[in-house]
Parts: structure tokens; sequence; C-alpha cells
């Protein structure tokens, strides 16, 4: 409970609907934690919590350090300083019990190409305690892939394997789910696929997921919260909606001298950073603040044709985010 | 842990090379046969009934030998003679012929030649287990099931224990099946005769066959445990595989050339895992015990378990 009351308190947030809820179980708790390799600091003092029932999505620039957490939160990595608890189970000192709520995939799903899908299922399914032969077949016509799950893996096309990837960790029916960009690679289909059954897991089995991707319209339709790491920091994370609106909004004004018009504003709001196109300018304002600038543009004699609320993708948040908390996010892809 | 090493099995089998392996087994055991069966003096008992008057003077040319030799004689070509005429003396006293009509015995002795390759493959095995899962990417998802590290590396050694030891149940059944039929059973059974601290001993064949076949695995057992350490500790196969065999082929040569000059080659892996030393030849360097090779060959092999699971159970997995 505590440490979920102390995340809202970080983001200095206002109580809304979603935070009512907290007294509910928080399933993850990632307390501080820091890793260092070989001396540098790939992720530095992370803190966060995810409940159930929620879909959390990490987020960050190529290198940032979103598989680092991951590896760490599944014990395939060793944590330098601080501590992870899964349903209160440290990661650390009591892994089996921890790990056994979490499903995974890290990076991609390899499995073992010289086996079917059923019997790597088997395989895994021998790993955890209880799962039966109805449970692999269930899983297995949850995801869809009933046709060619008797094919060996080596057949399987990206998208398959990908299916078969959350069908290995939904087969000991965790509470967690952790997916490592888990619609790399897939068509648009796939990935409306994929995103409709996580919203299913979270909404109907009350599960707690965890979503890193690059594809940020896809966080924007499928997390309830957005947690934005840039160079193994945590910089942001809050609720979907207040993220992408944020408390200011973007308007557009149409103006027959746009020129005039940002000469004007620059001098009224030295600040704010504004852009110009042919026939408009474009600036982020509270909406009480709206009267006052059409009251400028007046007086200094720009005709106003139209001024328009511009709705804010999560993408063009996220570059801001990033470029105005981080500096410029760094161009590095995975070496492997 | 059954359902473990079920699953590492499984691995295994599921890999055509695998089936490659044990048929080659098969058939270097078929040539072998073969070959033996229509060699001309193949299976036929060499004739000489004056066997006993052989020995005689046998054991007095060795006999001369030693003496004029005198204090020249090296340590191993004295111990070579003094066993030598202690077999033969007994042969003669007890009326235990050396000439024995060639039967399945000798087939199934004769093809303990091919546990070097029983060996080989078993190498080939350990050494590929925890470094392809490396490669493979497998090892993610293997490593966040709530089992312990220790358990999983565990049962991958168990199971390379297995395949060894299928091989070797492989080689010996089809041993003893193809001599039983090429050559057949002897008339009378013909213990063998082993010597050992300056006594004589009979054993029955069968037995004397199993605890041979036993004893020359331990080499090949320590090799496949190297190369499992190498195998969890660099994550390289190649490196697993291709090191052990090269010490397989070199080691016990490398070993013999230093104990010639040095007397701590005696403390070497190789000049300890073959433990027929003691029963059929010479130790390599003087002074050395059965129970001295048999701490030497423990303590390397725990060294090679402790190194093995240490390294994997902490291991940051980033592959
Ligand atoms: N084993 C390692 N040794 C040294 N540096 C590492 C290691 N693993 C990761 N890093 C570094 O840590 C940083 C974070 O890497 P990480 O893979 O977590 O990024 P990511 O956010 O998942 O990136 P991407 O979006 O490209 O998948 C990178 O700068 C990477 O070079
Ligand atoms: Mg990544």
């Amino acid at each position: 409970m505590i440490p979920a009351l102390k995340t809202s308190a970080k983001n200095g947030q206002s109580i809304t609907s979603w935070e009512e809820d907290e007294y509910m179980d928080t399933l993850v708790e990632i307390q501080d934690v820091t890793k260092v390799i070989k001396g540098r600091t790939i992720i530095d003092s992370v803190s966060f919590d995810v409940k159930k029932g929620e879909v959390f999505g990490f987020l960050g620039p190529n290198g940032a350090g979103k598989t680092t957490t991951i590896r760490m939160l599944v014990g395939l990595i060793g944590i330098t300083s601080g501590d992870i608890k899964i349903l209160g189970s440290s990661i650390k000192t009591d892994f089996e019990k921890a790990v056994s709520h979490i499903g995974a995939i890290v990076e991609n799903p390899e499995m073992y190409k010289f086996l079917s899908g059923y019997q790597n299922l088997i395989h895994y399914a021998r790993m955890s305690k209880g799962v039966t032969k109805e449970k692999i077949d269930e899983t297995v016509e949850l995801i869809g892939l009933t046709d060619r799950i008797h094919d060996k893996v080596r057949t399987y096309s990206l998208g398959m394997r990908q299916r078969l990837g959350l069908a290995q960790c939904l087969l000991h029916d965790p509470q967690i789910l952790v997916l490592d960009e888990p619609t790399n690679g897939l068509d648009p289909a796939g990935i409306r696929e994929i995103r409709d059954h996580l919203r299913m897991l979270a909404r109907d089995r009350d599960m707690a997921v965890i979503v890193s991707s690059h594809l940020l319209s896809e966080m924007e339709m499928m997390c309830d919260r957005i947690g934005i790491i840039q160079n193994g920091k945590l910089i942001d994370v809050q609720h979907i909606n207040d993220f992408v609106q944020g408390n200011e909004k973007v308007y557009e004004v149409e103006v027959d001298d746009p020129d005039k018009a940002q000469r004007m504003l620059k001098s009224i709001y030295p600040e704010l950073p504004i852009q110009v196109t042919e026939n408009s300018v474009f600036l982020p304002l509270v909406r009480d603040g709206i009267p006052e600038m059409i009251k400028e543009f007046v007086r200094t004699d720009v005709k106003i044709f139209a001024v328009r609320e511009v709705t804010k993708t999560l993408e063009d948040r996220f570059l801001e985010v990033t470029e105005f908390k981080g500096g410029a996010g760094h161009a590095r892809t995975d070496s492997k | 842990m059954p359902g473990l090493i079920q699953n590492e099995w499984m691995k295994i089998f599921r890999r055509p090379g695998t089936y490659v392996m044990i048929g080659l087994l098969l058939i270097m055991t078929t040539v072998a046969g073969a070959f033996i069966k229509y060699q001309e003096s193949g299976g036929t008992v060499p004739d000489n009934t004056e066997w006993k008057r052989g020995l005689q003077t046998q054991n007095e040319s060795y006999q001369k030998q030693l003496e004029e030799m005198g204090e020249m004689v090296p340590r191993d070509m004295k111990e070579q003679y003094q066993r030598e005429i202690a077999l033969n003396k007994y042969r003669i006293q007890h009326d235990i012929s050396p000439n024995e009509e060639y039967s399945i015995w000798g087939f199934v002795s004769d093809t303990s030649q091919l546990i070097e390759f029983a060996g080989l493959f078993t190498i080939i095995i350990a050494g590929g287990i925890v470094a392809s899962e490396f490669t493979w990417g497998t090892i993610k998802l293997l490593l966040i099931r709530p089992i312990k590290r220790v358990k999983i590396l565990g049962a991958k050694y168990i199971t390379v224990i297995l395949f060894g030891l299928m091989l070797l149940a492989v080689l010996f059944g089809y041993s003893a099946l193809l001599g039983g039929l090429l050559f057949g059973f002897p008339e009378k059974a013909i213990p063998y005769l082993y010597y050992y601290n300056g006594t004589v001993q009979e054993q029955s064949m069968g037995l004397h066959l199993i605890a041979y076949y036993g004893l020359k695995s331990i080499n090949m057992l320590m090799l496949a445990t190297m190369a499992f350490m190498i195998s969890a500790v660099f994550r390289n196969s190649s490196l697993a595989i291709g090191l052990s065999l090269f010490l397989m082929f070199m080691g016990g040569q490398v070993t013999r050339l230093i104990a010639m000059k040095y007397d701590w080659a005696k403390y070497s892996l190789f000049a300890n895992t073959d433990l027929l030393q003691y029963y059929e030849g010479v130790p390599m360097v003087q002074g050395m015990t059965l129970g001295f090779s048999i701490m030497n060959i423990l303590i390397y092999f725990l060294l090679f378990q402790v190194l093995a699971f240490y390294v994997f159970n902490k291991r940051d997995v980033s592959a």
C-alpha cells in the first residue's frame, strides 16, 4: 500500500478514479533499483509499482534500459542495489516463489526450433507446478495456434513464434505478465490481436501486465499507465490520459499573417515554443489563457479565422518529454 | 527433477545428430566384428599343445634378462616382467592355457576400444548442453521458471551422465550380442587372471569385462565433466568440445612425457584416470597408488563441479 501512495505523491497528481483503486493489491514493486555493469550505471534508481488489472507501458528510446530492467525483474541478471518484490517476495532472496507468479518474454521469444510448438510447451509445462495437458490445449486455443501446434517451430513465421511465446508465458496462469516488445515484427492485425489479448487478460483475469515497446501509438491504445525511461533513469510515470494531454494543450490559431503573429507572441510569451505554418501558429496554452491571447491578437490587428485545440499523440508527447528532460536520445540499437 | 531430466533427454533425442552418433557406434562395432570374423587367424585357436613348455622358456628368458641387466633395468620394464612371470607361473600351476578360443568375451574385450568413441560423443553432448541454450537464446525462457539454477544445471549434468551410460550399455550390449552370434560362447568358462599387489587372482570373465568397461570409462567421464564445466563457464560449445577432445587425445601422451622427467606429473588428471594401470600395467609415476589416483580424480571432479555451478549460478544472463 505504502509504496503505491509514494508513487502518486512523487508524480504530484490529483486524485483521479484510478488512484482510488490504489488500495487494491500492488503486484510488482520495483524499489530504487540500480544496475551497474563494468562500472557503467545502466539503470539508475528506478522505482515504480504495478497493480492488479493494470497494463503498464515501459517506454524509452533504444538503449534506455527497458530490457535491462525487465531482465532484473525476472531474475536473469542480478540487481546491484535496491530490490524487486513480486507479490511481496523478493526476486533476489526468494527467487522461486517470486518468479512463479511471472510469465515473461524477454526480447524475442526464442524456442527450440527442432521441437514442435507443442513439445516446446510441454517442456515449459514440466518446469512449473500443476500445468495439465488440458491447460496446454486451452492456452493453444486461446492464442490461436491450434492448426500448427504440432509442426516444428523451425517452420513458424515470426508472428506464430510471438504467439507461441505468449502461450509459453500463460501456461502456469501467472498473475503478472512481462513482455518486452511483444509486437515486434507483427503485422497490424497481429499487433491488434496482441493488444486485445493483453487488455482482456488485464481486465478479465485481473493480471498485471508490463509491456515495453517502441510502437508509441500502440502504448497509447493498450496501456493504463506509462513510465518513460531514458539513459537508465525513470523520468516520468503518468496515467495515460494525463500523459497525453498534460496540463497544457496545444492550440492552432489560423491567422492572416503568421509571421506577425509569431513576433507578437514572442514578445509577450518569450518562453513558449511557437511553431509557424503557412497560415497558422501553434502554441501550448492552458485553457484559461485563451481569451487573453485572443485579446492580444485583436490589439495588434492580426485577423483570426479559427482557434482549434490540437490533440497530441503519445508520440509527440514522448519525443517532447525525452528531449526536454534528457537531451537527445541515443540512436543505439542492441548489438545482438 | 525427473521432469527436468526428461526435458533434457527430449532435447537430445529430438535432434538427428544423436542418432548419427548411436548409428556410428553400431556400425563401428559391426565392422570390427566382420573384420575379425573374416581375418584368417580370426576364430581359430593357435595349435599349440606344448604351451606349458613355451611359458616356461618365456619365464626363463625374462629371468635371465632381469639378472643380466641387474640395477640397469628400467623400473617399468622390471615390473612388467615380474607381472608376466607371475601370470605364467600361475597358468602352469593351475593348468589354464593362454590359448583360449576366440569367443564372445574376446570380442567384447576388443570392442572396448570403442569406448573412446562413446566418450567422444558424450563429450560432444556435454559441451553443448549448456552452451547451446545460450546460442539458441533459449536460456532466457529456461531460467525464468520457478526452479533454482542449481537444479537446472544439476539435471543437465545427470542427463550427460545418463547419456554416456546409455552409449556404454549400447556398446556393451551390441558387442555381446554380435560376439555371441559371430563367435559363440566358450565351451568351458575361462577365468580372467589379473596381477595386483604381487599376487595373481582369478575373476569371472563377465564380471571382469563389466569392471573393465567401468574403469575404462573413468577417463571419459572426467573429460565429459570437464567439457560440461567449460560449457557452463564459457558458454562456448566449440571451446568445450575442442579442448576436451584435444586433451582426450593428447593429455595422456603429454603427461607421460612430463612423467619421464618430473615427479609432479602424478598430480595431472591424465596420470590418474587410467585405473587399469594398477591391474594390467605399471603406474605412470613410481609410488602412485590406487588410493592416490581415486583421491586425485575426486578432487578434479569437485573442482570442475564447483566451478561450473558457481559461475552458472552467479552469471548475468544477457544472451
Ligand atoms: N551485458 C551488458 N554489458 C554492458 N552494457 C550493457 C549490457 N546490457 C545492456 N547494456 C547497455 O545498457 C543499456 C540499456 O540496454 P537495454 O538493452 O536495456 O536497452 P533497451 O531500452 O531495451 O533498448 P531497445 O529499445 O533497443 O531494446 C545500453 O546502453 C546497453 O548498451
Ligand atoms: Mg530492449
